[in-house]
Parts: C-alpha cells; structure tokens; sequence
C-alpha cells in the first residue's frame, strides 16, 4: 500500500511537483469557497430580509428630473437612459477638467521651474495650498462664492454676449446649419493632412538638417481649408445668450450651470496643483548635461526645450498623468455634494424608488470601464515609447 | 587706420548682497523685471483684500460659538475632559518622539504645544478645568521628554549642558523608555487607553459608553485616517504578497480586488458598503455606521496601500534574494526575512503620503451620514437661518484646519525620506 506513494523512491510528500500541485489545489480551494461563502451569504441575506435586488427596472420609466443633460431627456425616459444621461455629464465634466487641468498645471509647473524667484515662489504656494485641501471643501467653497453672485437681472454682462450670475456662465455657442457635414469631413480631411504633412516635414527635418517649419505647414493646411469650407458652406451660426420672458431668464448659447462651474473650477485648481508637481519632476529628471549639450551644438533655449528636454521628460510625466486623469474623472462624482446630476447623484437619487445595490453595481462598473480605458491609454503609451532595441 | 581706444567696460553687476539677490533673481532680464513687477502688484492686491476681509468683514462667530461641534462632533460634555486626558497622552507621545528624533518631531511637539496655549488661553467660553488639562499638556510634552533616553548620537542637549554633570545620573534612572521596544509598548498602550478613554466601558464609574454615532468633528476623521493606516498595512501586505505568489487563483483573485477597488471612487464604496456590509453581519446586531465607515476606509487603503508594498518589493535589489537563496533560505524564509523589511522600509514615504490622502478622504464619510468636520460645517451654515451667509468663514476655517495636519505631515515625510536615506543606500 504505501509502494504506491512513492515515486522513483521519493515519497509523494516530498515530491516537490506533487507538493507544488497540493498547495495550489488548497489555495485555489480556500479562495474559491471564501468568495463563494461571501456571495452566497449575502444573497441568501438579500432574500430573507426581502430586500430589492434585479435589473428589470432599467427599461422602466425613471420619473426622476435631471437638472442639466447633454443630450435631451425627460422624466418619461427609461432608468437605463437617464443613468446614460447622467454618465455624460460625468464624461463633460472630466474631459473638460482633464484639458484645463492639464493646461494649468504644466503652466504652474514651468513656473515653479522659473529663474524669476516670486512666480516659481507663488507656484510653490499654489501647488501646496491647494493640493493639501480635501477637494469637497474646496467644491463647497466654490459654490458658496457662486451663489453669492449677483441674481440674472443684476448679473454680469461682459459685451452684451457672456452672462455670469447666480444661476450660472452663459456663453456664445455655435449652432449648427445645413452644411454642418459637409464642414465636419473636410475640416477631418484637412486634419488628416496637416497630419501626414507635419510627420513628412518632421522626417525631412531630422534627416536634411534643413528648416521646414513643420508645425507651422500643419497648421496652415488645417485651419485654412476648415476656415475656407466655413465662408464657402456656412455651416455654423452663432447662437448669442439674451435674457427672456416675463421672468427674466437667460435662453440660449452654451449654458453652463453654477454648479456645473464650482465643480470644473474645484476639480481643475485641485488637479493642477497634482500635475504641476509631477510635471516640475518630469522636467527635472532630465539631466542638466542634456540641455548643455543641446545648448552647445547650437540649439536655441526653445528648440532645446521642444526637441531634447520636453520629449525626454514626457517619458516620466505622461504615466502618473494618466493616472491624475483617472483621479479627475473618479473625483469628478463628489459633484453628488453640490448638486450637479452626474453619474453617482443620479444614481443615488434614483435609489429612492430603485434597487440601490443594482444601481451602484452599474455605477461602479462604469467607472472601472473609465478607468481600463485610462490604463489601457497608458500602456499603449508605455509600449510606443519603451527604448527601441533594448 | 588709427585704432580707436575701446570704451571702458562698464564695471560688472552687482552679484552680493541684496541688490545683487534682486537683480539675479527678480530681475535678470527685461522680461523677468515686468513679470515680477505684475505679480508684485497682484500680490499686493490679494493680500490687502483677504487680510481686510479676514480681519474687518469677516463673521467669525460661526467658528467660535460652535468649536467644539467642528473638534468633537456631538460628543457629550461630560466626556470632554476624558479627550482632554487622551490629548495629554498624546504629549507624552510627542515629547519621546522629540527626544528620540531630535529634529523633525521637535517641530510637530513645539507645533501641538502652541496650539494648546493658544486654545487654553484663548479669550472664549470654557470651563477652567478644561483649560487647565490644556494647558497640563505643555508639562506632559516635557514628561515624554524626560522619560526617554538621549539617543547614543545625538550631541548633549541644551537642557543637558545647563544642568550639567549633576542632574546626568538622575535624567538617566528616570529615563524608563529606554529601548525601541518599549517605545512601541509605550505608544500601543496610549493607543488603547485612548481608545478606552474616547469610547468609555458600561459600567466603569467616569467612562460612561458614549454613542459612536456621537463621534464626530475633526476627531472622527482623525480616527478614521489612523486606524484606516494601521488596519490597512496588514491586509495590504497580506495583498502584495499574494499578487506576487505563483498560486494563479490567488494570485487573480488578489489583482481583482485591488484593481476593482483602486477603480472606483471611494463615494460609491461607501454606498455599497451601507448597503451590503450589514447583510455580512446578523440582523439582530445592528452595526453602528461609524464601523461600517471604518471597514470601508481600511478595504478602500488595503488597494492602495499594496500596491505601495508591491512597488517597495520591487525596488529591493534581485542581488538581496539571489544571496538569501544561496544561503539556502525557503522561499518564504526570503520573502518574510528578506525582501519584504526592506520593501517595507521603501515604502515608508509612501504611507505618509497615503495616511494624509486618506485623511482628506475622510471628508466623504457625509455619504454615510456622519458628522465629521466638513459635514459639521455644511450643517452649520445651511442648517442655520443665522449663518445662512457665513458659508465663506465655514469653509476657509474648514480648509485652513486639513492644510495645517496635510501640510505637516508631508513636511515630516520629507524629513523622513532625507533620514531613512530612501535611494541613498
């Protein structure tokens, strides 16, 4: 009996492969019956208590008003449509603060890189302030100052055309006419261009050593042959706010409400005070012989900056930039704390009449799909910039 | 052609003293002088408003009428001098960490013992026996102080060299937190008396049990970051070493949790947890949400924190394992003797880091319906016809309070990183 528990005379508990096979096994047991223990427990709960649980209320009508929406939507719409409605506010919000603040930190952190010591000192005082305050106190802030601004009536007028009041910024937004299709492919053909254009000229550059102003030629072909089509097809009219009606209230342009406008500002200022910190290291993980040298084969301090410090620090700033976008974007839901109806407010709105555990399972599956577009954004990054022939 | 005399050279700029800081350094070109002339005016210009607002129009009485709401949340008077004692706990603490790390904690100590004068002598309504147990906190830092041993490198302190060789032999008898070890004995027993302090035991005449729900303010999100850390380290550890093992199932199981919980905001953990947490637990023990806040933070830190653990792993050389396997160490030997104190010792930075963005996390916990400090803030003004208008003092109090603890402590960080030599050695 125990000549069968011998391999080539080892015993089986010593054999290393069958050890190895065993301690798998076990894991893989105890893993598997924790999670299901866990599962099942909880929906055995779920049934006892009675409480309510399933997807079949999606296509049901939500009977739930949703302040400001991207695309139309009425209370008559399905749940499944309005929580679509609310993810694009959540999306408007953070692309939207993922470009300002983008913008605004690399502006801060070039600045705290600058010789001139009372900017890099007010870029100091800037990051440290604002990153070291949780971002809902600054919302909140954000939105005491807004509604503190003068009532529409009395509101600011900049130029008969930009309205800021309590009720929110209205701009001059563009509205589209006939031709708007025709305007949108050749504006794309001519950004198609302007592309293969700057690669063409870029290549000829490195190669021949001689000038060809590559962005410039890009830019030519793309903004002209967008702006000739624009005179030609007329495609865009321009759609100017103007108060109206017995109450005064502001219709068209582009309306962005207030608290629409305390949560762009509060995500942007707290972000950029993220990114100018991880954009200053990126600069200045370049090494200091590098721009010497560039100086010294006769680069000027722009060229030096686009050609041989900017596209080496990329390397260490675009991976934790990326992952400040997601932060932004998984921020972006404490809008639920100042009433602006994106993904969670909605969610946690219609969980008075709803299933609440199904509603934030969406949710949450929502925002992890947000965050494997962010990594798989990142690795692609990661892949086209690893050291070729390492 | 007759050589013209070349005209004298200017004499050279400046480059010492003040005049030569200014011209380097605010005006080294044309450029650089209107920048720093634009922002000088804008400077001024801000600071002149905020300090007429902050002194002259501000409102300030919705901060002062109200302070213990925003430190204590709705905790009872009774209790207050039981905190008062944890607060001379903590100075105890304070005084051996400025004895035993003479130059970052000093700061933290003389820090904490301005803001106990300040508040014990402040002109406002307060009990004198409260006062007076702020005011003990001063004596209690120098007691910690005292108690603890001069570390073998630090050169004699001030107090040493005026006391000279006389009061040496009795400094040392009383210095009883002589060793590391007894210093974490020392800090874990002022733990769990705080703990004991704060929360009270039925029965125990002067520790009434006090509601957890009553907890709030500033303290509940004080808490909450700590005992988030330190629950949070094991369980993170506990994750790194199993999305490093070579048992797949584990192994993906690990990667899961932590990437599902490092995906998501921490808003909607929270939601879930109201909602699904106490269906882990009997109907008949209803769980306070004070704890279910508490479980959520520790999951929502265990993510980070192993991923914190996992890079430190990383960073440790292969050479450290290589050598620990020719010694003949098991893998695990290697793993718990080897690679992980000296990943943990990386990460050392990082879990400040953590612990103060945790901290400002904690002013989520609203969701849940609790009363920590910015909750206590919003209820004051929108709670109150009376500051209905005084939302701008609230929240600058608010913010002004997160910045001192958040900027501290990543200043501490900094001076932690310079003397663990992280990157050096």
């Amino acid at each position: 009996m125990t000549r069968l528990l011998y391999v080539q005379g080892v015993p089986i508990w010593r054999n290393v492969v069958a050890l190895r096979w065993a301690v798998q096994i076990v894991s893989a047991v105890v893993v598997l019956s924790t999670i299901a223990l866990f599962l099942l427990n909880v929906a055995r709960e779920i049934e006892a208590r009675d409480i309510p649980f399933g997807f079949t209320f999606l296509d049901r009508a939500a009977q739930i008003p949703i302040g400001e929406a991207v695309i139309p939507y009425q209370p008559s719409d399905s749940y499944l449509y309005g929580l679509v409605v609310a993810g694009l506010n959540t999306v408007r919000a953070s692309v939207l603060g993922v470009i300002l603040a983008t913008a605004i930190g690399i502006l801060i952190g070039v600045a705290r890189l600058s010789p001139n010591w009372l900017l890099s000192r007010i870029a100091l005082v800037y990051i440290e302030v604002f990153r070291n305050i949780p971002l809902i106190v600054q919302l909140l802030f954000w939105l005491t100052i807004v509604l503190t601004l003068p009532k529409v009536a009395e509101g600011y007028v900049f130029a008969d055309t930009v309205f800021i009041n309590n009720s929110g910024l209205y701009l001059p937004w563009f509205e589209a006419q006939d031709g708007f299709w025709p305007w949108a492919l050749i504006t794309a053909i001519g950004l198609a261009l302007a592309v293969y254009a700057f690669r063409r000229l870029t290549r000829r550059e490195t190669e021949t050593g001689q000038q060809s102003y590559p962005l410039l030629a890009a830019a030519v072909i793309a903004i002209g042959l967008s702006l000739v089509a624009l005179l030609i097809l007329g495609p865009l009219a321009i759609d100017i706010p103007r108060i109206e009606g017995r109450f005064g209230r502001l219709q068209g342009g582009a309306q962005l409400s207030g608290s629409f406008m305390a949560l762009l500002v509060g995500l942007v200022v707290y972000t950029s005070a993220f990114i100018a910190e991880i954009v200053r290291a990126g600069i200045q993980s370049v090494g200091k012989g590098q721009t010497e040298a560039a100086r010294s084969v006769g680069l000027s301090g722009m060229l030096t900056l686009r050609h041989v410090t900017f596209p080496q620090a990329l390397r260490v700033i675009i991976p934790p930039l990326i992952s400040q976008f997601l932060n932004l974007t998984k921020n972006s839901s404490l809008a639920a704390a100042i009433g602006y109806p994106d993904l969670v407010s909605v969610a946690n709105t219609m969980t008075q009449i709803a299933p609440a555990i199904s509603l934030f399972m969406i949710v949450m599956v929502s925002y992890l799909s947000m965050s494997l577009l962010y990594s798989l954004i990142g690795n692609l990054y990661n892949r086209t910039i690893r050291f070729k022939g390492a | 052609m007759t050589a013209r005399a070349a005209p004298a050279p200017l004499p050279p700029a400046t480059t010492v003293g003040v005049l030569g800081w200014l011209r380097k350094n605010l005006f080294s070109s044309r450029g650089s002088g209107i920048v720093t002339v634009l922002l000088a005016v804008l400077l001024g210009w801000v600071v002149v408003n905020l300090g007429i607002w902050v002194l002259v129009e501000a409102d300030w009485t919705v901060i002062i009428s109200r302070a213990p709401l925003y430190i204590v949340g709705l905790y009872p008077y009774e209790g207050y001098s039981r905190l008062a004692i944890c607060l001379l706990l903590i100075s105890v603490l304070l005084g051996m960490s400025w004895r035993a790390w003479p130059g970052p904690a000093r700061r933290f100590a003389f820090a904490f013992g301005a803001v106990m004068l300040f508040v014990g002598v402040f002109p406002h309504e307060m009990a004198p026996e409260h006062r007076a147990l702020l005011l003990l906190n001063l004596p209690f830092i120098g007691l910690g102080y005292v108690l603890t041993p001069r570390p073998a490198a630090a050169n004699p302190g001030r107090l040493e060299a005026i006391a000279g060789g006389a009061l040496a032999p009795a400094l040392e008898r009383i210095a009883i937190f002589s060793t590391p070890r007894r210093m974490v004995i020392a800090a874990f027993v002022a733990l769990v008396l705080i703990m004991i302090l704060i929360l009270g035991i039925a029965g125990v005449p002067g520790l009434d049990p006090v509601n957890p729900a009553d907890l709030g303010g500033l303290m509940i999100n004080l808490l909450l970051a700590f005992f988030g850390i330190v629950c949070s380290l094991p369980i993170g550890i506990g994750l790194a070493l199993g999305r490093r093992s070579n048992l797949p199932i584990l192994r993906v199981a690990c990667v899961i949790f932590i990437e599902v919980i490092r995906g998501v905001p921490l808003i909607t953990l929270l939601f879930m947890s109201r909602h699904i947490l106490p269906l882990t637990f009997p109907e008949e023990l209803n769980i306070d949400r004070v704890y279910l806040a508490g479980i959520t933070i520790t999951i929502f830190s265990s993510a980070y924190m192993a991923e914190n653990v996992r890079g430190g792993m990383a960073a440790v050389q292969a050479g450290q394992t290589e050598a620990a396997q020719a010694l003949g160490l098991r893998g695990w030997q290697t793993t718990l003797l080897i690679t992980l104190p000296q990943g943990l010792r990386n990460i050392i930075p990082a879990i400040v880091g953590q612990f103060i963005s945790l901290f400002k996390d904690t002013s989520l916990v609203y969701f849940i319906g609790m009363l920590d400090l910015v909750e206590m803030g919003r209820v004051s003004v929108q709670g109150n016809q009376e500051f209905i208008d005084n939302g701008r003092e609230v929240y600058l109090f608010i913010a002004l309070v997160f910045w001192v603890f958040c900027f501290s402590m990543s200043f501490i960080s900094r001076r932690i990183e310079g003397a663990l030599g992280v990157g050096r050695r």
